[in-house]
């Protein structure tokens, strides 16, 4: 495997990491301070904290492919 | 899913409303609501029976209430033969219960407060033959913290300089590590010496309640004689609310019962309409259960009371009820779509649903037969702590449902522990492992997704139908057929269907393109993208599930990784016991959110009126 291609993955999966872990650390205190004061919004919370794990699911995926696909 | 209901209509003379409202009470299947004669609902006369029962029945609560008897305690309701003597006997009771309630907290304030005094003077008992040789003196009782020894010669010094040695200072050491201090002072002094302390914030210990400003040598002796006969009081306490219990609990429990019973019913004939001489009551009962609802009014009130169906609701009555009715193999997992408001009348319960997909996405994630047995355990653990009906017995059930398919898929996937199976068994897959073979895994989630989402999207098809928006649904439609021949215009392009289907599928789906424009406006494009977008969503699947392998994996190289085996054995099970409480957390939070967000979010249309027939009160449900 090109060293390219590991550095591409590793990106792939780091940068989305950072950008979940950002958008999670500033929904996450909103959501509980919401919780504190309405405990039966803890579905919408729930979701709401879930939503950003997408961006590392799928960058995850493209590392996967990028290593998949070319190793 | 969603019962269909009728509206029905029930007439007949004025004089036999209440025998009928209470026939509907009994038969708990109408929802009463407003019957619309002439385009708007009438009012009858002004109910004043109401505001009097209330006030009776919140005496009759408070005492029950103030004498310890359980609020879930359900006895039949029996109507008084005298309404103001029994309103008299529950306020009468209220009175005498919350007074030797009071008297009863009164006295177990006392105690605990007295105790706290007596572990705290009781330091003092060293220094108080002293006291009684002041008898002029005031004392002081001072507890210096821990570790400020050295304070009390300063205190000394300081108070002797300043009131001129008509003073004397008593220190003893306490076990905790603080000071008891006794200040002895003339009266003359007093005052200046509590001035002097409070200036330099020493606290002074409070004499304690109900004995005077006696002095801790005089007030230890009539402390201790009390918390003898605290014991004594309390116990005749008890046995007085004990016996006013035994004669209120049974008439008060059958009162509080017929009460609410009775105010169902007023506040069911607040919305029936009252004419001089006739009564119109309106309301919603399952479809299925009219006939005999109608048999039992003729047979019970004669002909003169009339059941009409006025008509069966069609599906787009966004004011008819909504009552969820489930096979018991789904009931459980209402759990899940409670967390969300009801759907409304007429569009889908997406109950059915989750009871398929959630488990299938769980296990799918956690796919492991080790894991799958221990969840399936727990579940077994926890039903057998709860009881029917329960949240607790569903979350048990939901948890079996998904243990189950733990195990199933851990059998495809060959997985026991992660590779324990394999290494110590020669457990192999019946599927593929989906440590080696990622991409059919990915593939095979992105499936699933699409299934999912296009079911979504067919559903919302239903529900638009159903409604009588057609144009929504042909627009849906069209949505649902090209998300399904863009998905197999590339199964065709990567050859998994034959390559020559390629152009017709993409053909049709440019055909489609301006129809679906033209039915669903431009944001129907953008519409469409986010389907393909959270098509992509499922990928989390594979992502959380390989995860949960690896961790696993990694559990188990433990065991040759640490030079001893034990240690590497108890890091192990340390490390698969996290990874389990990992695989129950995270499964289920994206199995959730793949529900609330990428499937419910296609077609659930909230804003549902919950189905609340008229019936006899319970403990636990809402009243009049």
């Amino acid at each position: 495997m090109h060293w390219s291609l590991a550095i591409a993955a590793a990106l792939a999966i780091g940068i989305p990491a950072i950008a979940t872990a950002w958008a999670q650390g500033r929904i996450g205190p909103a959501a509980a301070a919401a919780l504190s004061e309405k405990p039966e919004l803890s579905t919408t919370a729930i979701i709401l904290i879930a939503i950003p794990e997408t961006m590392v699911i799928l960058g995850f995926v493209v590392a996967v492919l990028l290593l998949r696909g070319n190793g | 899913m969603i019962i269909h209901m009728t509206r029905i209509r029930i007439a007949g003379p004025r004089t036999l409303l209440e025998r009928t409202l209470r026939l509907l009470q009994d038969l708990e299947i109408v929802h009463v609501t407003a019957p619309l004669v002439g385009g708007h609902p009438e009012r009858g006369a002004p109910d004043v029976e109401s505001p009097r029962l209330r006030r009776v029945l919140e005496d009759a609560e408070a005492a029950l209430r103030a004498l310890g008897v359980p609020a879930g305690e359900e006895l039949p309701a029996t109507p008084p033969q005298s309404l103001p003597r029994a309103a008299l006997l529950a306020r009468r009771t209220r009175r005498k219960a919350e007074a030797l309630a009071r008297q009863q907290s009164a006295l177990a304030d006392e105690r605990v407060l007295l105790l706290r005094y007596r572990e705290f003077f009781r330091a003092f008992a060293p220094l108080l033959d002293r006291e009684l040789t002041w008898p002029d003196g005031h004392a002081f009782y001072v507890v210096l913290r821990e570790g400020a020894g050295d304070r009390v010669e300063r205190l000394r010094a300081s108070l002797e300089a300043a009131v001129d040695g008509e003073l004397e200072v008593l220190s003893h050491a306490l076990p905790t590590g603080e000071t008891a201090v006794l200040l002895l002072a003339s009266r003359g002094v007093a005052d200046k010496v509590g001035q002097l302390l409070a200036a330099s914030r020493v606290q002074e210990l409070p004499s304690p309640p109900g004995l005077g400003d006696v002095g801790l040598a005089r007030a230890l002796p009539a402390l201790e004689a009390r918390l003898a006969a605290l014991p004594l009081l309390e116990d005749a306490l008890t046995a007085k609310i004990d016996a006013l219990r035994e004669s209120a609990r049974e008439a008060l429990g059958r009162l509080r019962s017929w009460l609410h019973d009775r105010l169902l019913v007023l506040e069911a004939s607040q919305r029936a309409h009252r004419g001089p001489h006739l009564f119109v009551v309106e309301g919603w009962a399952p479809q299925p259960g009219v006939p005999a609802l109608a048999a039992r009014v003729q047979a019970e009130l004669g002909p003169d009371v009339l059941v009409e169906a006025v008509a069966t609701e069609p599906w787009n009555r966004a004011d008819a009820p909504v009552a969820l009715r489930n096979p018991p193999i789904f009931r459980p997992f209402e759990v899940i779509t409670s967390t969300l408001p009801l759907p409304r009348y007429g569009t889908i319960d997406p109950t059915p649903f989750v009871a398929v997909f959630f488990p299938m996405f769980f296990g799918l994630m956690l796919g492991d037969v080790g894991y799958g047995v221990l969840l399936g355990l727990l579940s077994i653990v926890i039903r057998a702590r709860t009881k029917p009906g329960t949240r607790g017995r569903s979350i048990a059930a939901i948890g079996g449902a998904c243990a189950l398919f733990s195990i199933a898929f851990g059998f495809v996937f060959g997985e026991l522990f992660g590779d324990l199976g394999a290494r110590a068994f020669h457990f192999r897959p019946h599927g593929f492992d989906r440590g080696g073979a990622i991409l059919p895994f990915l593939a095979l989630t992105g499936a699933l997704g699409a299934v999912h989402v296009t079911l979504g999207i067919v559903l919302a098809v239903l529900n638009a139908w159903r409604q009588g928006h057609r144009r929504e649904a042909l627009g849906r439609g069209v949505a649902a057929a090209m998300v399904t021949l863009t998905i197999l215009a590339l199964l065709a392009a990567f050859k998994v269907l034959p390559s020559r289907l390629f152009t017709p599928f993409v053909i049709t789906v440019l055909v489609a393109f301006p129809v679906l424009v033209l039915l669903e406006g431009v944001v129907a494009i953008v519409e469409l993208v986010s389907n393909f977008g959270q098509i992509l969503s499922y990928a989390r699947i594979m992502a959380i599930g390989t995860a949960s392998l690896m961790l696993a994996v990694v559990a188990n190289q433990m065991v040759g990784a640490m030079g001893s085996v034990l240690v590497g054995v108890l890091f192990a099970l340390l490390f698969h016991v996290v990874n389990f409480g990992i695989g129950l957390f995270s499964p289920t939070i994206h199995a959730l959110r793949l529900h609330y967000v990428e499937f419910f979010g296609r077609f659930f249309s909230p804003g549902g009126t919950a189905y609340r027939p008229l019936t006899h009160w319970h403990p636990g449900t809402p009243g009049a």
